[in-house]
């Protein structure tokens, strides 16, 4: 993949001001009251854990478990990073939100016509060289925007040089990279980040479906082998009757 | 005819109108009122009952029809062709209960055409879908010559009856193959939530274990159907037929035992199996209905050559299948996802409606098309009875 997007979330230096929050509902025109969790009107969200604030938003993974999911590819992976949607190929059978090891995406189960939401890293504002709404408000740069290689760098630098960061950036890894990152002074589980395998979710399907084509081939090959023998047994057993039935009755059949 | 129009008011009757308006009122709330009024479904568990029962389940109980028609066309079990009609007209309902279930599973039922142009390669349910998309037209072409038989036009009935026998074996072939495929990856689609579904349930070989455990359901969802043919709609089976297909279903369930057993043992669900967790009671239930209960009783004589008995031991076989793919849907999820799901009885009203309406199906079908062979028109026997009282 070429250089792709990425954000750092640093919580040391999150204040809770939830600037991002508002940023992120005005630029989508949602209502601007402050939600609990995420939601269709709130792609991110600012969490209160213990003294310590966690913004939650979509990780826009490198290997999207989403957009692997998505029977009819609404869901995609940017040349740029974001994983957007587009809600025109949607056909609402919600694999999304199932695939989703981050349990990111949201649904409006409240709608008559209800479309998966989630936060697309600001991908239109990206793509004409802005920063995500949400980087671009935050007042102490506690999210910081950029390519993804210079920003891993620079999380890499700050936990490496400081030491009250936990050694780990969470997002380097999980579900095999994604293109949001955090860093924290506290352990990842105590702020309630969810423990996700280290692989690129699509690698446990990918194996079964490549699986198809052996199961077509030798699985009818073997059908019609089995088939090609029970019928030349029947018409074996078939000639052998009536080779019996023309040798007890040879008068009438040479009549016939 | 005494001129009495009004059907007669019976038990069975009267549940399957109330199951209807039920099902009228559901659809109403699913479609007027949309998914928040007409379900418990939530972003933490966004497939339930319609996905664990109606779409999973369905499509397992309607295994029957596939591995029924490869048996006597395509490996020759010629005994088992006086029930071939009945396997395939239960799967061509079954995966119709499942299309007319997407209608209100979707959020967009509009356009569930979407996957025929817009294509994801990697996505399991893409695969999924273009099989049941197929396999449904399979069904409706191997089932209807039961249709076409009764068209008056015998031009018409015989060429089309000609050109079903030419591609008859290959539809089976076909039928097989797209069977074994979205059958194991209804289990795959579950693959991608490592790390959601709790260890009694996933399993890398999920694919294989939906494979193991769809082929006895279907043969039990089969069994059950045919036997109540026999009992009301007058049709002549000989009981021996029944024996030997559950002499299939035993050395099934045993295989599946076996993997299951093996892939829990490998996989760490060993040390889930013996904690006190509800999952861990209903994994439990679902291994008692489906593979302990039956494989004890299918192993008595009594119970194979008792069409009574057997009956009864296929539904536990399929109510144990049914707990499988609950559990696979709903059960599984619950620790990771911190929602305890219960559906809304208008969920369950949609589905029984929608099965409802598919037994209905299969009563008329079985009534006024060549499905079983019949014993003698009731008439006939009722004159018996009342000449021997």
């Amino acid at each position: 993949m070429a250089k792709t997007k990425a954000i750092l979330i640093d919580i040391t230096k999150c204040i809770g001001c939830r600037s991002c929050e508002h940023a992120c509902k005005e630029i989508h025109g949602f209502p601007p009251d402050s939600e609990q969790k995420l939601s269709p009107t709130a792609f991110t969200i600012v969490e209160e854990r213990g003294d310590r604030f966690v913004r939650r938003m979509c990780m826009n993974c490198q290997d999207p478990a989403c957009a692997s999911a998505c029977l009819v590819g609404a869901l995609k992976k940017t040349e740029l990073g974001p994983v957007t949607y587009d809600s025109s190929k949607c056909i609402g059978c919600r694999y999304c939100l199932v695939a989703c090891p981050f349990n990111v995406p949201r649904y409006q189960w409240s709608k008559l016509v209800p479309f998966v939401t989630k936060c697309d890293m600001c991908y239109e504002r990206q793509a004409k060289g802005q920063l995500p709404a949400c980087v671009e408000a935050c007042p102490v740069q506690a999210s910081i925007a950029g390519w993804r290689d210079e920003i891993l760098e620079e999380a890499q630098r700050r936990v490496l040089l400081d030491p009250k960061y936990v050694k780990r950036i969470y997002g380097s890894e999980e579900a095999g990279g994604t293109s949001v990152f955090f860093i924290s002074d506290v352990p990842f589980e105590k702020l309630g980040f969810n423990t996700v395998p280290n692989q690129p979710m699509p690698v446990l399907t990918a194996n079964a479906l490549g699986d198809v084509p052996t199961v077509v081939l030798v699985g009818g090959s073997l059908l019609a082998g089995v088939y090609w023998i029970t019928n030349r047994r029947k018409q074996v057993a078939m000639a052998e009757a009536r080779e019996k039935a023309a040798g007890s009755t040879s008068g009438e059949s040479e009549r016939s | 005819m005494s001129g009495n129009h009004f059907p007669k008011i019976t038990l069975w009757r009267t549940i399957v109108v109330l199951i209807f308006a039920a099902g009228a009122y559901a659809a109403y709330a699913r479609f007027a009122l949309g998914f928040q009024q007409s379900t418990n479904l939530v972003d933490a568990q966004p497939w339930g009952l319609w996905v664990g029962l109606g779409t999973l389940g369905g499509v397992g109980i309607s295994a029957g029809g596939f591995a029924i028609a490869a048996a006597v066309y395509l490996l020759g079990f010629e005994r088992y062709r006086q029930v071939v009609r009945a396997a395939v007209l239960l799967s061509f309902l079954g995966y119709l209960t499942v299309v007319v279930g997407m209608m209100y599973e979707l959020g967009l039922p509009w356009r569930i055409w979407h996957p025929i142009v817009m294509w994801n390669r990697k996505s399991v349910l893409f695969e999924v879908s273009w099989c049941v998309m197929l396999y449904t037209s399979v069904l409706t072409l191997e089932f209807s010559p039961a249709l076409v038989e009764k068209i008056p036009w015998v031009r018409i009935r015989q060429t089309y009856l000609s050109w079903h026998h030419e591609i008859l074996i290959g539809l089976v072939l076909v039928g097989a193959v797209l069977s074994s495929l979205h059958q194991s990856f209804l289990g795959g689609l579950y693959l991608l939530a490592k790390g959601k579904v709790d260890p009694l349930w996933y399993s890398q070989y999920l694919p294989s274990l939906f494979y193991l455990s769809a082929v006895p359901a279907g043969l039990a969802a089969t069994i059950m159907v045919v036997f109540l043919s026999m009992r009301s709609l007058n049709a002549r089976v000989s009981p021996s037929v029944l024996t030997e297909m559950s002499q299939v279903i035993a050395p099934l369930l045993y295989v599946y035992a076996l993997f299951r057993g093996i892939d829990l043992f490998t996989h760490g669900g060993w040390s889930y199996m013996w904690m006190w967790r509800e999952e861990t009671l209903l994994f439990w239930l679902e291994i008692g209905l489906f593979v302990l209960a039956p494989i004890i009783l299918l192993s008595r004589e009594k119970i194979r050559t008792n069409p009574q008995y057997l009956y009864w031991t296929c539904s536990l076989v399929v109510m144990g299948f049914i707990s499988n793919r609950l559990n696979v849907a709903v059960t599984a999820f619950q620790r990771s996802s911190g929602f305890y799901y219960v559906p809304k009885w208008t969920e369950f009203a949609l589905t029984f409606a929608t099965v409802a309406a598919a037994a209905v199906a299969f009563h008329y079908a079985v009534l006024y098309l060549d499905i079983l062979p019949k014993a003698a028109p009731r008439k006939a026997q009722l004159m018996q009875r009342v000449a021997t009282a």
